[in-house]
């Protein structure tokens, strides 16, 4: 599996460029409407429509957007942290819908608890995207072409390390999270995420060191955090938009 | 990273800093290096107002080594005591009770002689739980109640370390380590891997109180979020997509209730 963690993008980018809903991106394509300037037009109004969102998390804090080249960038401060959540709660979410449908050789327990998995992230997605409203970034596309969906173990070690990826970005961005409620969801999620992970590593090798994630944890008995950067390091292969973390708060 | 430049830093900058730190340096040294090398950035940023509210932030500490004293303490016995865990079992339960032990260890460190002493505990609970060392289901149940209160433990303190980052982060991995324990334990006891107040698997009831919260930010219905993707996914119905959101969180609690909890197993 280190062949995933390690791939680098296949395609150099969608071939849609990257705008702010499934819809609108249905949309353009029955209309045919590609034009760089068309969706610069129409990113541009939807920046005019911005209304609060249901969280506190403003604060100065800069929206998401997406930048002339396509690039999601996931705006600043608390509402930038949230969406590097929601864009892996996006990539799970894709990834267990995928594993549901095509893996190959699971038992009917192994897909009873992909499909938990599954809903689980639907879960999250979900709150991050009512959470964030205007600020949230669009839906991304997926390219999974580097998971064997044919092989049983494969699917579930892509899972936790997805889980795991999870996990380090919920403990590494928890110092940088300036709201109390957002520190709060956060800490609800991440051991929810550590849960996955153990359940994907069990299914694999149960009652064992790697169930308990052990090479991620240090002498001390802690758990890995990971930067923003580090986040998107792992997770950028499997998406087809390019993440920005640029604005996000730093150590 | 030389931890000795950060600490004549802090020296530099408040003269009594490395006495209020209450770290042995050379304990530091041998026990936090590793932590602390791969934290650079972070420790170097923020150590300069690090002890802000180190009342609080001793206090919170103080009550995370109970608790990882009364684990230490549990899986020191368990793994002790003959034929109780069988050799199925014993690789996850020898490497859970060195986690909890490198807790301890790295807590004591970070409080140096404001470290609260270990508590004689009493893993019956005054006989509700008769032969904790001798029954492997019963052992079984105490470890899953104790790693899932230690989970919302850790959860319900980390927002009052918000002002000191190098412990918030600290405590936000030893949170999602007892985490990865809880799910463990449960799998072996043939549990579903998400705390529900609603199927408790013989833990008092106690430490899964508030799990069925559904409701974690006003105006965000999550039930009418998802049903529809639930349904389409795979069928699943309104009350089987309520029981999904309510697992999809796990809930803190507070110190109190923590106290509560683990208060039968502390004799003194």
């Amino acid at each position: 599996m280190e062949k995933i963690n390690s791939l680098t993008e296949k395609k150099a980018g969608p071939t849609v460029p990257a705008i702010p809903s499934v819809e609108r991106r249905m949309f353009l394509r029955n209309m045919g409407l590609f034009s760089a300037s068309t969706l610069a037009l129409l990113t541009a109004c939807s920046r005019d429509e911005i209304v609060a969102p249901t969280g506190t998390i403003r604060s100065g804090a800069r929206d998401a957007s997406v930048l002339a080249d396509g690039t999601v960038d996931l705006g600043s401060g608390d509402i930038g942290i949230a969406n590097l959540a929601y864009t892996l709660d996006q990539l799970e979410v894709a990834f267990y819908t995928m594993a549901v449908e095509k893996a190959m050789g699971v038992s009917a327990e192994d897909k009873r608890v992909l499909q938990e998995l599954h809903d689980h992230e639907i879960v999250h997605k979900e709150f991050f995207k009512a959470f964030l409203g205007s600020a949230a970034i669009p839906m991304l596309d997926f390219d999974f072409s580097a998971v064997n969906f044919n092989e049983r173990n494969a699917v579930f070690d892509a899972a936790q390390k997805f889980e795991d990826v999870g996990v380090g970005a919920f403990n590494g961005t928890g110092p940088l999270i300036d709201n109390d409620d957002v520190l709060k969801i956060a800490g609800k999620m991440v051991s929810i995420e550590a849960r996955h992970a153990t359940l994907a590593r069990h299914m694999i090798q149960p009652k064992s060191y790697f169930a308990l994630g052990h090479e991620l944890i240090d002498a001390n008995g802690l758990d890995w955090a990971l930067t923003p950067e580090e986040v998107v390091a792992k997770a950028q292969p499997f998406i087809k938009q390019k993440i920005s973390v640029a604005n996000l708060p730093k150590m | 990273m030389n931890l000795f430049n950060i600490f004549s830093e802090i020296e530099k900058s408040d003269a009594e800093a490395t006495e209020r730190f209450q770290f042995s340096r050379r304990k530091l040294l041998k026990t936090s290096a590793i932590a602390a090398v791969a934290t650079p950035a972070l420790f170097a940023a923020t150590v300069n107002k690090a002890f802000a509210d180190s009342a609080t932030v001793v206090e919170v500490l103080n009550f995370a080594l109970t608790l990882e004293y009364l684990e230490a303490e549990f899986y020191e016995k368990g793994n002790m005591a003959p034929g109780l865990i069988p050799e199925s079992d014993k690789m996850v339960f020898e490497k859970i009770g060195m986690h909890e032990k490198e807790h301890v260890d790295f807590l004591k460190t970070a409080l140096g002689d404001q470290a609260v002493a270990k508590p004689a505990f009493d893993f019956t609970a005054g006989g509700a739980f008769p032969d904790p060392f001798m029954n492997y289901q019963v052992f079984l149940t105490l470890s899953q109640a104790f790693e899932d209160t230690g989970v919302r433990a850790y959860k319900g303190q980390a927002p009052r370390l918000k002002d000191d980052k190098p412990f918030l982060l600290a405590a936000l991995k030893i949170h999602s380590v007892e985490a990865r324990h809880a799910a463990e334990v449960r799998l072996i006891r043939g549990q579903r891997v998400w705390a529900s107040e609603m199927e408790t698997g013989g833990v008092p009831a106690a430490v899964y109180a508030g799990e069925n919260n559904i409701y974690q930010k006003e105006g965000i219905d999550l039930i009418s979020l998802t049903y529809k993707d639930m349904y389409l996914s795979n069928g699943t119905n309104q009350q089987a997509t309520e029981m999904i959101v309510r697992e999809a969180f796990d809930e803190p609690l507070t110190k109190e209730q923590v106290l509560a909890i683990a208060g039968p197993f502390i004799k003194s």
